[in-house]
């Protein structure tokens, strides 16, 4: 069997920051309150009365080298061969080392279980063949694509091949694989000074 | 599930906060600990005499913090009473699992050169002192490799890490060793009467360490001044944002400039004016730990 690499890719300009995908992913994955696997980020261009929002659904970016699992003390978060960082819930410790590395901020603590928890694009789901990552499933303008990277017919393979997209933060060299189409440059970046706004 | 709850979610990153407080306690009491523990072997590893009254009372305090410093990181961990995890699964690019062998290997030798030296075993005190020695400063210099491989936070992934985490231990060891012999001196001691030769030779390295401590801390800030966009945020976080008044006015001009005049000035050399200094020392490191572990994860990421 040929060796699989999922990827991701988000179109901005489909995205109408309807939280959908924010919502099947806390229903899918059982996230408790307060925390999130993906969210989406939202910053406004423009001056009254010429604005415009730019969304920006966040989730984790599954990086070809994570900085994640490499300060793992206890190697409870590791790649699958698959690309996909998955965490053991049973071995994680809840150090938060994973947290303080991740580039994204997609890593929080479970407030029940107490250790280390993020999106790993429905893994479990994907994997027992319930068809692709919940939020891939719900986005209703279908401004999200699933698929394995190494499959040149895949519709993922496809759109790269003649769109141009970009990631986030490619200067981290972590080798994130969520690609966007229509990338704001301020909304890549955080959003001010200090946090504020 | 209350909708209401799931809109009002900030537009950028909620919030994580990944090491805090606990976290900044942890880097003082290992950085006092390594300290205390150098200024110990300075009598019976290198044989100055002069510093032979700090000896025990340095490798006590030296054990004792280091059996204290790792509750707090207990305390932080999630699932505390997996710690055993550490030893079993071990990630050689993981500093926090050099830590667990470090954190483990330091107070044993630490206890044993204090069994040699309560024993009064000069030649087995030197060779546990000297082991002690690279132990000492690897049990703090991993702990600025904590803060270096998270490489998300740009105050935090720079090589000075290490060295200005072992710079800053020696300043307040020493801070905390000038306090310990007044201390002890003034209300234990038989005379009653402060072994000045001590504190001032005390005094005189506290002097330098602050020179360079000051220097790093120069070098450090100067350069992400002028870095890229994330390292210039950080280091306006630091001098007119929101950890400026900790940073500039708890950290350096109290714990390391107002210090080094009263330190440097040979008209008030006096025991008191010494033991002030050393507070405001001891204070203004505990400062800088908390700059540095809070102010770098400081800036929300995305």
């Amino acid at each position: 069997m040929a060796k699989t690499r999922y990827g991701f890719l988000i179109d901005l300009r489909r995205c109408i920051g309807c939280r959908t995908c924010q919502v099947a992913c806390k229903a899918e994955n059982d996230v408790p309150l307060g925390v999130y696997r993906t969210w989406v980020k939202e910053v406004e261009k423009g001056v009254y009365p010429k604005v415009r929002r730019h969304f920006v659904p966040i989730l984790c970016n599954q990086c070809e080298k994570p900085a994640c699992t490499r300060v793992c003390p206890v190697r409870a978060t590791y790649s699958l061969p698959n690309g996909i960082v998955y965490i053991d819930p049973h071995r994680c410790i809840g150090c938060r080392y994973c947290m303080a590395a991740c580039p994204y901020s997609v890593r929080f603590i479970h407030p029940e279980r107490k250790v280390a928890q993020k999106c790993d694009w429905c893994w479990p789901r994907v994997r027992d063949g319930f068809g692709p990552p919940a939020c891939v499933a719900s986005c209703p303008t279908r401004a999200m694509v699933f698929g394995d990277l190494t499959d040149p017919e895949s519709e993922i393979s496809r759109i790269l091949a003649r769109v141009p997209t970009a990631v986030l933060k490619p200067e981290t060299g972590n080798g994130p694989m969520v690609f966007y189409i229509g990338l704001d440059d301020e909304a890549a970046r955080l959003v001010e000074a200090g946090g504020e706004e | 599930m209350d909708m209401s709850l799931l809109y009002t979610i900030p537009h950028a990153v909620p919030p994580r906060e990944a090491f805090g407080l606990a976290i900044a306690i942890y880097f003082y009491l290992t950085g006092l600990s390594a300290g205390s523990f150098i200024i110990s072997t300075l009598a019976y590893g290198f044989g100055m005499e002069k510093y032979k009254p700090l000896g025990k009372v340095g490798v006590v305090l030296a054990t004792l913090l280091l059996i204290a410093a790792p509750m707090f990181l207990l305390l932080h961990s999630g699932r505390p009473l997996r710690a055993w995890h550490l030893f079993v699964y071990l990630n050689g690019t993981s500093p926090i699992s050099w830590g667990s062998f470090l954190l483990t290997l330091y107070p044993i030798n630490c206890i044993i050169y204090g069994f040699f030296m309560f024993r009064g075993n000069a030649k087995l005190t030197k060779i546990f002192g000297l082991i002690g020695i690279p132990l000492a400063i690897m049990v703090h210099g991993y702990t600025g490799f904590i803060l270096s491989f998270a490489k998300a936070h740009a105050l935090w992934r720079t090589s000075m890490m290490p060295i200005l985490f072992l710079t800053s231990a020696m300043v307040s060891g020493v801070a905390m060793m000038i306090l310990v012999t007044i201390i002890k001196d003034r209300f234990f001691g038989k005379e009653r009467k402060v072994n000045t030769e001590v504190v001032f030779g005390l005094g005189k390295m506290l002097l330098w360490l602050l020179v360079f401590d000051l220097f790093l801390s120069f070098s450090d800030l100067s350069v992400h001044y002028f870095g890229e966009a994330e390292s210039m945020e950080a280091a306006r976080l630091l001098l007119t944002g929101t950890f400026a008044p900790t940073f500039i006015g708890v950290e350096t001009l109290m714990g390391k400039v107002v210090p080094l005049v009263l330190v440097a000035n040979t008209r008030t050399r006096n025991v008191m004016v010494y033991g002030f200094a050393a507070v405001l020392v001891m204070v203004g490191i505990f400062a800088m730990r908390c700059n540095v572990v809070l102010g770098g994860e400081f800036i929300p990421l995305l």
